[in-house]
């Protein structure tokens, strides 16, 4: 029976947290290449002769990169690394470059500077989506997102210096926040929202251009600044006055989504291209539809004009750019791309192209003289209805392209498109755009191994291994790479051997929380440029417990007391440890200002805005204890003459090997091993509940523990399965026992051999 | 049997006209039991249906041993009626009601029911049922789920996956196909995913008609701001636009008018009384542009101002006149009568029967 369905699945996003949460990107290419689609690009044309021209690109991955540009040859020169979200759009205004994201928020950066976010305004309430800036006035910018948000800024006023307050932000923070942003409208002309008299800090406010009833996903503003142009999904065009955000003029027209627009310079034409797969021209003074081009055959979602608004060339859905003729509908096919294209960038002589992939390419174009592209032929003529299969062509029934092969590049990684967590959790399988396999260790954010072009599901298959260890991390490929969120207190509910790990000269049961260490390894350069700026008196509140023995208890000459961190740094376990080349990115939130992101090797330890909870492992080893033991019964097996041995539910770690669990019971029943007969052990045995300890405190090594001795004792579960020796208690449970209750384990002599 | 008093006034209104072979029962209530009478008598004149389950009846019913179960009990009483020498009575579909009861504890209480519950848990107990003796009778194990859904529209079935199940007589009767389209308006991606369906469950609104409601089921939803659509091509929460197509009208359109509403206010379900006109004829268009036309054949009338007293009738046509069946009584009644229930168009209003199920069948040959 039919009910109709509720909304479609959201992957556990709105889940409310007590604490702030704790990500880390990890990239296994240096970040000289974007990792993910571009979503927008922006040229900066040299100033002077003899300088470099740049083009920015803006991706899925989060970056903002700028590529210098010489002779057409593109060569990396900066990364712009803060937003936490994908960078919808981004415009060059003036000196600045301004981003907007899908993490809310504008971000303004010096264009030529190393990568340092000048400040982050924060209006919008949904994702950002678009930006229009005018040619001739730099001060003018506007923004438009989900939910129909539009503002216009005042850049001067949005970059001035936030009058003293009681918690005074700096211009320049690390993390580039600006102040609380109120949500009143003033006008942009006005100084007085700048308030510098009553000691308190406003912030500015941009203009609000109200009444888009749906999301917006595209903006254009005329060269004076003075006209706005937005369209989305409500499928009109909307033209505004941006000096008052005072709403014009609806178009009507388009039957989808308008994804592009373009204003000419003299403010009178107007270019749209919509998921309806036409471009319709729209002259905004006789407020009508000029004329509309049948060219693509998907969805239009990129349009670059020239100069004299002749010519348009237009990308989208269909991964075609086309450049057409808007007087005499001529078009002509310009290249195909390998992936949709997104956004357009028209030079002299270039036209750059950005597609889902994160590689942009340059194609060979025109931007003042582009009736020279129609010389060769294969145009056709652009009907005026989407349906229409009226295309006239000149030498076949499907246009040729002009171009067959770009002629620049910047290059990109393939972005990860499947990942799948292993048992384990440590490794991660994914799989890229490119078909590539990999198996990664997240806890040192390293590819182990590289499969090549394998089926991902069988891959997956093969490296299974069963073992059963708590979800102490979630992860997400949002941003073409893993993401691996870390939240309190679950996270910390994951242990592992010393031994598994390999530490040398490491206790046999001695456990490693592997939050806990995953945390240290990514913030090793922050606490070592802390200590050593002694922004923070060390404090050695050494609050482990007992049992769980930290590292530092370690066989190693050095002392406790004073200089913890220093050392904490200089003990990182291999296993840990991030690389310098590639270093992961951490993206977190602390108690003011909003999210923010950082490589961990350009923390400088002054940052303040880490979550008290991480500060408090990394620092002072302070993490909840969540709980980390599994409570069984020991019994003798069904028919088993050997006797009962203990009283009462026993209790110890989940990832105690069930090997140890035979030793205990040889031990109880007095049975001396082959040729070790000195086993000591403690046990602290209570009326109720006892615990284990270590057991076998030989000094052998190179074995593993269960491949050392040959047990006379086999234990079972269910009463038929002989357990293998190398599972933990959390495995027998969750792949043996599988039921709600206690685990009960039985034993049984076997004949010595 | 008990020859009502309004039986023989129904022969005597039909007189020579009373359709060769066809029977009119009315039908005892114990209590509570409208709700399973009203969709009875719908479910009787759904004349594929009857002839099918009653064929089907014949060709496997096994004498003596045989365990009872709702499909040998609805097929018994369908027997019971339509092989009655009388052409007019009243019969008390004990067994029946005491299976119901039986196979579900939500039936048995003697407080109100709801009469689309029990035809939803008829139609899938049958399923069951038939599915069931269908793979017993092949003699080989199946993996049965009463639900199956199809993969999608292109989709081949791989080597030695789960086999189609059998397509039962409530199938080829009642079964529909949804679309359920998804588009993610970043990258513009459109997932379907097909629903099989039994009946359409449409909200309601104030003066609006079945075509109209139909429409806004039909209707584009978007998925924004806090409710976004994970989408797989971009490994993230886009905003999507969602609707819902019909694949594959059924045979039998059954509409349910989702007349019962829960009010966050007032902490409870409500009867909305809204007039909601319900054509004789209907056109129904499918996702591939093809209009299948419906014919009005039985209406399941809920009487009363609340969700919870109230009272079940039916309206059922039978070889070109109506007929209203309130438990026992059988009464003949002008077509132009259905128009008093389509609802009111006020709130308080006198009038508190409101057509609540529809039946319609599909013209243009059986399936």
């Amino acid at each position: 029976m039919h009910r109709v369905g509720s909304a479609g699945n959201t992957a556990g996003s709105s889940r409310p947290r007590k604490e702030k949460r704790f990500t880390y990107v990890l990239n296994d290419a240096d970040n000289k290449k974007h990792c993910a689609g571009i979503n927008c690009l922006s040229y900066l044309k040299a100033s002077t002769s003899g300088t470099s021209d740049y083009l920015f690109t803006g991706s899925r991955d989060g970056t903002l990169k700028r590529w210098e540009s010489k002779n057409g040859v593109p060569s990396f020169s900066a990364t712009f690394e803060s937003h936490v979200d994908w960078v919808n759009d981004a415009i060059v205004v003036g000196q600045n470059l301004v981003s907007c994201s899908s993490d809310t928020t504008l971000k303004v950066w010096n264009s030529l500077s190393d990568g340092a976010c000048t400040r982050t305004l924060r209006q919008h309430s949904d994702y950002v989506t678009c930006l229009a800036a005018a040619e001739n006035n730099s001060n003018i910018c506007a923004s438009g997102g989900l939910g129909g948000e539009v503002f216009i800024w005042d850049l001067d006023s949005a970059l001035a210096p936030v009058a003293k307050s009681v918690d005074a932000k700096e211009d320049e923070t690390p993390n580039g926040n600006c102040g609380p942003a109120l949500t009143t409208l003033c006008n942009v002309n006005s100084s007085s929202n700048l308030a510098s008299t009553n000691g308190q800090s406003h912030g500015y406010s941009p203009i609000a251009a109200k009444g888009h009833k749906d999301s917006v996903y595209a903006l254009a503003m005329n060269d004076t600044g003075t006209l706005l142009v937005s369209g989305g999904t409500e499928k009109v065009v909307r033209l505004w006055d941006s000096r008052t955000g005072s709403k014009k003029v609806k178009l009507r027209g388009h039957t989808d989504n308008i994804r592009a627009l373009l204003i000419d310079s003299t403010g009178r034409f107007c270019l749209s291209g919509s998921s309806d797969s036409m471009i319709r021209l729209w002259d905004l003074g006789q407020q009508r539809c000029v004329h509309s081009y049948a060219v693509h055959t998907d969805s239009v979602w990129a349009l670059a004009s020239t100069p004299s608004f002749t010519h348009v060339y237009s990308g989208g859905r269909d991964q075609s750019v086309y450049l057409t003729d808007l007087g005499n509908r001529e078009s002509v096919l310009l290249c195909t791309n390998e992936h949709p294209v997104l956004q357009l960038s028209l030079q002299d002589d270039m036209i750059w192209v950005a597609t889902t992939d994160s590689s942009v390419h340059g194609w060979e174009a025109e931007r003042e003289n582009p009736e020279n592209l129609f010389k060769k032929g294969g145009s056709f003529l652009a009907g005026n209805l989407s349906f229409s299969r009226a295309r006239a062509s000149l030498e076949g029934s499907a246009p040729v392209p002009i171009h067959k092969e770009p002629s620049s590049v910047m290059p990109g990684i393939p972005a990860i498109i499947q990942h799948e967590i292993l048992n384990n959790r440590r490794h991660v399988l994914t799989k890229d755009t490119a078909g590539s396999v990999k198996l990664w260790e997240i806890t040192r954010g390293a590819v182990i191994e590289d499969f090549g072009k394998v089926p991902f599901e069988d891959k997956k298959k093969e490296l299974f291994e069963m073992v059963s260890i708590p979800a102490w991390f979630t992860m997400d490929a949002r941003l073409g790479c893993l993401s691996v969120h870390l939240d309190t207190p679950q996270c910390f509910s994951a242990e592992i051997y010393a031994v598994d790990l390999n530490v040398a000269g490491a206790q046999e049961d001695l456990k490693i929380n592997l939050a806990q260490e995953t945390l240290r390894g990514l913030l090793v350069h922050w606490s070592k440029r802390k200590q050593r700026s002694g922004s923070h008196g060390l404090s050695n509140g050494d609050t482990s417990t007992g049992k769980d023995v930290s590292l530092r208890n370690l066989p190693h000459p050095r002392s406790e007391v004073d200089d913890g961190a220093e050392n904490h740094a200089s003990q990182m376990l291999p296993s840990f440890e991030f690389s310098t080349v590639s270093p992961p990115s951490i993206i977190t939130e602390g108690s003011s200002g909003g999210p923010w992101r950082k490589r961990i090797t350009d923390l400088d330890g002054t940052e303040s805005d880490i979550p008290w909870w991480i500060v408090d492992c990394v620092e002072h080893n302070r993490f909840p204890k969540e709980n980390t033991k599994c409570g069984f019964y020991l019994h003798p097996a069904e028919g088993s003459p050997a006797p009962n041995i203990t009283q009462g539910k026993l209790s110890a770690p989940r990832i105690l090997r069930i090997h140890k669990v035979a030793n205990y019971v040889v031990e109880k029943l007095d049975r001396p091993l082959d040729g070790n007969a000195d086993s000591t052990f403690a046990m602290g045995l209570t009326s109720g509940q006892s615990q284990f300890s270590a057991l076998d405190s030989s000094s052998r090594l190179g074995l593993k523990p269960w491949q050392k001795s040959k047990p006379s004792v086999e234990i079972l579960c269910n009463s038929q399965q002989v357990l293998l020796p190398e599972m933990s208690l959390a495995t027998v449970r969750a792949y043996v026992w599988k039921k709600p209750e206690d685990l009960i384990l039985n034993y049984r002599v076997v004949q010595s051999r | 049997m008990v020859m009502g008093a309004s039986g023989s006034k129904l022969e005597k209104a039909l007189g020579d006209q009373f359709p060769e072979g066809e029977r009119y029962f009315g039908l005892e209530n114990f209590g509570n039991t409208c709700y399973c009478n009203s969709v009875l008598q719908a479910l009787y004149f759904c004349i594929p249906f009857r002839e099918k389950l009653l064929e089907y009846y014949a060709n496997n019913k096994t004498p003596g041993d045989a365990e009872e179960n709702l499909l040998t009990c609805l097929a018994d009483l369908f027997m019971q009626v339509s092989q009655s020498k009388k052409k007019t009575g009243v019969i008390a579909p004990k067994r029946f009601v005491q299976r119901v009861k039986k196979q579900n504890e939500l039936f048995r209480s003697y407080m109100h029911q709801d009469a689309h519950e029990f035809l939803n848990f008829l139609l899938n107990e049958l399923v069951d049922i038939l599915e069931k003796e269908s793979s017993a009778a092949k003699d080989s194990p199946q993996s049965s789920s009463p639900e199956k859904v199809p993969n999608g529209p292109v989709q081949p079935l791989a080597n030695g996956v789960r086999k189609e199940p059998p397509v039962t007589l409530v199938h080829k009767n009642f079964q529909g196909i949804l679309t359920n389209e998804t588009r993610c308006l970043r990258c513009e991606t459109v997932t379907a995913r097909d629903e099989t369906f039994f009946d359409l469950s449409v909200d309601i609104e104030q003066n609006s008609s079945i075509t109209s409601c139909l429409k806004n089921f039909c209707s584009t939803e978007t998925l924004n701001a806090e409710d976004k659509f994970f989408c797989d091509k971009c490994c993230s929460l886009q905003e999507a636009q969602k609707r819902m197509k019909i694949k594959k009208a059924p045979h039998i359109l059954v509409i349910h008018l989702k007349r019962f509403k829960y009010i966050e206010q007032l902490g409870r379900y409500k009867k909305l009384s809204y007039r909601v006109v319900f054509p004789m004829e209907l056109k129904l268009s499918t996702s591939d542009d093809v209009d299948t036309e419906y014919s009005l054949f039985a209406v399941v009338v809920h009487v009363g101002s609340g969700p919870n007293h109230g009272h079940y009738v039916s309206l059922v046509k039978s070889h070109n006149h109506w007929l209203f069946f309130d438990d026992e009584n059988v009464e003949m009644v002008e077509e132009s009568t259905l128009q008093t229930f389509f609802g009111s168009s006020h709130e308080y209003s006198g009038n508190t029967d409101h057509g609540y199920i529809l039946f319609y069948e599909g013209l243009g040959g059986k399936s």
